[in-house]
């Protein structure tokens, strides 16, 4: 599904990522633990198309050339990367974005945008199975949100959105134990054969809850090495100055 | 320029049947206006707005003569909530419609003028030397009004290169309470329109007056308005500044007694060459009085937006809160945005802040957006929507919000 081959960025000269590569295939979950600086963050903008990155390599998403797509075309193939620090957009309501966001997708993929009261129907259900109190969608976007109130509202988006390849930026950062066990189980009942995730962090907590396929470890930017999910135990004893 | 209007001048009071007096007054006003002609950028008033160019630039002659008045005023109605009516078309006042209202509470008359003394504005002396009539508006004390008064401003299409002067004095007497909205359908051609508004709030009454300049037009449009506030009287005043080439509202507010209250707020939103100026003053006479103003700008394309605005507080005026907020959202390079806040404060037992930022879009919200599936034009819209959004929200009136939502296409 994604397959990153020996890719490069920098940002003002300064190099990040050193020629990384990793494959996703349908179906499942990927974690990068890394220590800070190691181009974590980077990874996950460069895989969502943010500007202002020098970029070399190859990143394909089901056969396309990703790099060659805006934004929101990747949006629209399935790409959903959850900030680690969601924006505040005043003014504009969060029912309303969420509608807009969910319609321009569906627009382009062809498919029959959703009238009001579907849109209604599907949130009000997305929003109880993740025990997202319904209130704050009629808020605006973000604004005056706790930490973990903006997370929960990533996952409710990711869950309304569906999409293929979740990119998931340190997204228990900042999160109570209750939110991150809210938020892991948002991410396990999207899991399934042809949903896959890559889940950026820093700490082993996390990958309790959410059981990765696999771990990846991120270092300087670069992976060096590769393995199961007992491998986060092990870097969580040793620590990433001595892990080799 | 000025020896031609001069001349349309004279022409004017000639074939007019006003009294010795009247002539005499609005001689008075012509030549204060003909010495000093239209005020240019070394006037304080006018340093971002140099109405002296913008008119030569814009205008050859001025056409003062009348034109016909019928016309089909009614494509510009409002049909999305029952209002009263006032209309005038070219400047003239032509129809009036309360049947909402106890018509006994409420007096609508054209009245000459005799003002005890000229004023040292310019435009006010140029509105006052071609005023035929006025028409002032009265409240009776003790009414509320059940519906919102609009007032429409029909311009018919034969007006071209004109130079329109119109007034209109409204006064609430005692607990008496006025929602009223200004609109203008404003699908002419190149004109002047010089607009006078006096109103006085009386003793425990609310006014709600907003003023809408929303359809694109290559009008040029200068207003002043003078509101002045008695005891524990609320006003609520907001401005829509978008379709006019050029437009600068003069806000001048008093509040004369304790307790009373103003809330300005405005939207300047511009596109192509316009150029629209917002400037207040607040004066804070007597104790216990508040005054909030927020002024949000959006500036696309060529256009330039400016606010002035200024808040006195008078030494008698102790315990006064007064807050003014401008920010502006420059959506590329080409654009100019000037600010000047002024506090003026004479008590020492007051809470005032004033406030200005400018600044482009944030690219990290429009990233952030469109990792969602919206285009880089969606989501500079939802971006700038929800910018000029908390200021329609403080619009009290939902039926005029809504309008508001409706002129600025922010939906919902």
């Amino acid at each position: 599904m994604l397959n990153i081959e020996n890719l490069k960025a920098k940002i003002e000269d300064k190099e990040i990522l050193k020629g990384l590569n990793l494959n996703i295939n349908p179906g499942e979950v990927h974690a990068i633990m890394g220590p800070n600086g190691s181009g974590k963050s980077t990874l996950s903008n460069i895989l969502s198309g943010k500007k202002g990155y020098e970029i070399n390599g190859n990143v394909s998403f089901e056969g396309e050339n990703l790099l060659d797509l805006e934004t929101e075309e990747r949006a629209h193939k399935g790409i959903f990367l959850a900030f680690q620090y969601p924006l505040e957009i005043p003014g504009v309501n969060t029912n309303t974005f969420l509608k807009t966001s969910i319609n321009a997708i569906k627009k382009a993929r062809g498919e029959k945008e959703l009238d009001a009261l579907e849109f209604l129907k599907l949130i009000k259900q997305k929003s109880a199975e993740l025990k997202f109190d319904e209130k704050i969608l009629s808020r605006q976007l973000n604004v005056g949100f706790s930490g973990g109130e903006k997370k929960k509202n990533e996952i409710l988006q990711m869950s309304i959105l569906n999409p293929k390849l979740s990119i998931l930026d340190e997204t228990d950062s900042g999160l109570d134990i209750d939110a991150l066990r809210i938020v892991s189980e948002g991410v396990n009942s999207l899991r399934s054969k042809e949903n896959s995730f890559l889940i950026i962090t820093h700490y082993q907590r996390l990958l309790d809850y959410i059981k990765p396929d696999f771990v990846h470890v991120l270092k300087n930017g670069q992976i060096i090495k590769s393995g199961d999910y007992e491998l986060a135990k092990e870097l969580e004893k040793i620590g990433y100055e001595d892990f080799n | 320029m000025q020896e031609q209007i001069k001349l349309n001048f004279e022409k004017f009071l000639n074939e007019s049947s006003f009294s010795n007096s009247q002539k005499e007054f609005k001689e008075e006003n012509f030549n204060k206006f003909f010495t000093k002609g239209f005020p240019n950028k070394r006037i304080e008033d006018w340093k971002f707005s140099d109405l002296n160019q913008i008119i030569s630039s814009n205008f050859k002659d001025f056409d003062f003569s009348n034109k016909e008045t019928d016309s089909n005023f009614e494509e510009i109605l409002v049909n999305n909530f029952e209002h009263n009516k006032i209309i005038f078309i070219n400047g003239k006042l032509d129809k009036t419609d309360f049947s909402y209202e106890n018509e006994e509470q409420i007096f609508v008359e054209k009245k000459d003028l005799l003002d005890d003394k000229s004023d040292n504005n310019v435009l006010l002396n140029l509105n006052t030397a071609f005023l035929i009539n006025y028409t002032k508006l009265v409240v009776k004390k003790n009414y509320q009004f059940k519906k919102p008064l609009i007032i429409y401003n029909y311009l018919t299409d034969s007006l071209d290169q004109s130079c329109l002067n119109m007034r209109l004095d409204i006064d609430l007497e005692e607990n008496a309470s006025l929602n009223i909205i200004n609109i203008s359908n404003d699908n002419t051609k190149n004109n002047f329109i010089n607009f006078r508004q006096q109103i006085n709030i009386g003793n425990n009454s609310i006014l709600k007056s907003y003023s809408l300049d929303a359809k694109q037009s290559s009008n040029f449009k200068y207003s002043f308005n003078d509101i002045n506030l008695a005891k524990n009287s609320h006003l609520e005043y907001f401005v829509l500044s978008k379709g006019s080439k050029f437009n600068k509202q003069d806000i001048n507010c008093s509040l004369n007694d304790e307790y009373g209250s103003a809330v300005i707020n405005g939207i300047i939103d511009l596109d192509d060459q316009k150029h629209h100026e917002i400037k207040t003053i607040i004066n804070h006479n007597e104790e216990n009085c508040k005054s909030y103003q927020l002024i949000k700008s959006v500036l696309n394309d060529n256009s330039k937006g400016i606010y002035q605005g200024k808040i006195y507080v008078n030494s008698k005026a102790q315990k006064t809160d007064g807050y003014q907020l401008s920010r502006a959202l420059l959506l590329n390079d080409n654009v100019e945005f000037n600010a000047k806040p002024e506090l003026e404060i004479y008590a020492d037992d007051v809470k005032c802040s004033h406030g200005s930022t400018s600044g482009n879009i944030d690219e990290n919200s429009i990233f952030y957006l469109m990792s969602r599936g919206l285009s880089y034009d969606q989501s500079k819209k939802l971006l700038t929507n929800g910018f000029l959004n908390e200021v329609v929200e403080k619009i009290t009136n939902e039926d005029v919000k809504n309008l508001v939502k409706e002129f600025t296409g922010i939906q919902e």
